[in-house]
């Protein structure tokens, strides 16, 4: 589904260049688990913004089902990535006070989806993280792995083909960050959405069905 | 995301800290304040202008004076250099403003389509009463020929030694008007040489309306004006000589009056009809109001940089937010928009309340000013509200207000998604 071919990413900052990527190819399938791997600056954060189209490679190609991506304007880009994936990172990035379903339904907002069909499927996908109960609660009152877990139901209310998650149990303790793999895994099983596990928890990548390393913006090994 | 969510979300975001929009909606309230009772004033100033105006009708009758030319590159604040007048007694003295009847006379037989000529005579007068009671103060004037007034009771002058009362008078003499037409009233005056007072029977064919201008002179006969000027003015050095006096042109229409207009011009005489008239007050109230309303907008400028500022800072505030929205898909164009949705709300909400206390306080002002100076200025109210100029101050006060939210908003939209993610 998404193919990235000879990836390369170098930041400038004045005269001063740094290859943080390096000819990496990678091909993503349609229910695939993929696992990145690699040390603290090993270029894993940059490739999964690279994949997820939230920057530009300085060379080499992505096409999702054969289109090539670094062609799309600006606008269909941001059309691409609000219905092709989700998100999920280290940090939260909620809207603390705003209730748990308003920071869910975000990306059908911005999508332009009115506010009923919002709301259910909102609440379906709360469902889906167990904390249904929770919809009206600021999100600013729940506990970091339901934080994590609402973050979790509003990658997936877009009805996303891959969810890129960077980090996403950093910030969690192993029972709480169990709990949110766990949820991942059982979406990728069951509903067959891609995934792309940013990690350098050997136990998580171990899990997914895929991995590979990054050392120096390169990749060093694949399985 | 559709309109209606990004409203909503703008509202949503201004409430998140309540404190910082109160206070920069005041500063705007402030503007918008002051603008709406300047802009009041001057709009009220101005309708009392068209009442008052419309007491007297006569669209072709031209009043005239003669100019008193500057010679070029002389400004108004050197003395006025003195010409030689020339011998010939036909020349207008180019230093006065006077003219002689007998020089008007010759100018009207220029102009073949003035049907009359009215002299402005002024003359003094020292009382009126009724059936020998009270006396009571009075300035006389007779209108010029092809000008009528409004009327409460009667019928306009149309014979010899006849007036028409000014209404605070009538209502002194009697609270039934009809009943003073044809009584005859008695007129005081000095006359004569020595002056000495004489009087003079004068019958009542009209009472006059109320109004500003209206109170300042009861109306009387051409002939009888005539009859008083001669007493109190025959062989003084400046008998006969006027600065003042009107043509009525004949007919209707109105390109005539404004070629008569035009050649007066070019004799040396400005000409202008009562509408010439109440335009230029008109106009000149209108740049009062602009004058008023500057003060107005450096008040709005200073709240356009409480605008910036609230903006600079939630744009720092909400950096994540915005980098999560457009990871999430939502473009340049509507993060812009937002912001710049969130300025104009802040003007918007600004300017709403701030015409809310103005009409507040100016209806208090209206109460107040009516109660103690605006008693004989009936129908006028000091500051005048119209919806199409509270419909402007809106518009205007959320332009600003978007002027305002530009650079900040353009900032945000610019923002990259994933530097935004990871500002600390
Ligand atoms: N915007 C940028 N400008 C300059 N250099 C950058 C930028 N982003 C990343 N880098 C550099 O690129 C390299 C790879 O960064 P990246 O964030 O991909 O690492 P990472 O593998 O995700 O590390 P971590 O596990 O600590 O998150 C780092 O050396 C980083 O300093
Ligand atoms: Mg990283």
């Amino acid at each position: 589904m998404l193919k990235a071919i000879e990836l390369s990413k170098t930041y400038k900052s004045g005269t001063d260049e740094y290859r943080a990527l390096n000819g990496v190819s990678v091909e993503i399938a349609d229910d695939d688990c993929l696992a990145i791997v690699g040390k603290s600056g090993s270029g894993k954060s940059t490739l999964m913004h690279l994949l997820a189209c939230l920057d530009a490679p300085t060379e080499g190609r992505i096409t999702f089902d054969g289109e090539d991506v670094t062609t799309f304007s600006n606008h269909r880009l941001n059309r691409f990535r609000n219905e092709k994936f989700g998100f999920i990172f280290q940090q939260f990035y909620l809207n603390g006070r705003d209730s748990v379903i308003e920071n869910v339904v975000l990306p059908l907002k911005i999508r332009g989806i009115g506010a009923a069909e919002r709301r259910d499927k909102g609440l379906e996908y709360l469902r889906a993280v167990g904390l249904a109960d929770k919809a009206q609660k600021a999100a600013k009152d729940l506990s970091g792995g339901e934080k994590q877990r609402v973050c979790i139901a509003r990658a997936l209310a877009g009805e996303p083909k891959i969810i890129f998650a960077d980090e996403p149990t950093g910030n969690l303790d192993s029972v709480t960050g169990g709990m949110v793999e766990e949820t991942l895994f059982r979406l990728n099983r069951e509903q067959g959405i891609a995934l792309v596990i940013v990690t350098h928890d050997d136990e998580l990548a171990a899990k997914c069905a895929r991995r590979i390393e990054l050392r120096d913006g390169e990749v060093v090994a694949a399985r | 995301m559709k309109i209606k969510d990004l409203i909503v979300t703008a509202n949503r975001n201004l409430l998140r800290n309540k404190l910082r929009t109160a206070l920069t909606v005041m500063a705007v309230f402030v503007g918008a304040f002051t603008l709406t009772m300047t802009n009041g004033l001057g709009d009220g100033l101005k309708d009392y202008i068209e009442t008052q105006v419309k007491n007297y009708e006569g669209n072709n009758v031209i009043f005239i004076h003669k100019k008193i030319e500057l010679p070029e590159g002389q400004s108004k604040n050197e003395p006025a250099e003195y010409k030689e007048q020339k011998e010939n007694e036909q020349e207008f003295d180019p230093n006065s403003f006077a003219v002689g009847l007998d020089q008007i006379d010759r100018l009207a037989r220029d102009f073949p389509e003035v049907k009359s000529v009215s002299p402005d005579f002024q003359i003094r007068s020292e009382y009126i009463t009724l059936d020998d009671g009270k006396k009571y103060q009075v300035q006389l004037n007779a209108l010029a020929r092809g000008v009528t007034q409004k009327l409460e009771a009667g019928r306009q002058i149309d014979g010899d030694n006849q007036i028409v009362l000014q209404n605070d008078i009538a209502k002194v003499f009697s609270a039934d008007f009809q009943g003073l037409i044809g009584r005859e009233v008695t007129i005081g005056f000095k006359g004569g040489n020595p002056p000495a007072m004489q009087t003079l029977r004068l019958t009542v064919v009209g009472v006059a309306t109320k109004g500003f201008m209206a109170s300042a002179f009861s109306a009387i006969d051409a002939a009888t004006e005539r009859k008083i000027y001669e007493l109190q003015r025959a062989g003084s050095p400046d008998y006969g000589r006027l600065t003042t006096f009107s043509f009525e042109v004949a007919g209707n229409d109105p390109q005539v009056v404004e070629s008569v207009k035009q050649r007066l011009d070019k004799k040396g005489f400005t000409g202008e009809t009562i509408v010439d008239q109440s335009k230029r007050t008109y106009n000149a109230i209108g740049v009062f109001q602009i004058g008023m309303n500057m003060f107005a907008f450096v008040a709005l400028l200073a709240a356009s940089f409480g605008i910036i500022n609230t903006l600079v800072i939630a744009v720092m505030e909400r950096t994540k937010e915005i980098g999560l929205q457009k990871a999430l898909g939502m473009g340049q164009a509507k993060v812009f928009f937002l912001f710049s949705l969130e300025s104009i709300l802040i003007g918007f909400w600004g300017a709403v309340s701030g015409i809310a206390g103005a009409i507040l306080v100016g209806k208090i002002g209206n109460a107040w000013a009516s109660k103690y100076f605006l008693e004989s200025f009936e129908g006028y109210s000091l500051f005048a509200f119209k919806p199409a100029a509270l419909l402007t101050i809106v518009a205007i006060i959320c332009l600003i207000a978007f002027l305002a939210g530009v650079l900040p908003a353009f900032r945000a939209s610019r923002l990259n998604p994933i530097e935004a993610l990871r500002y600390e």
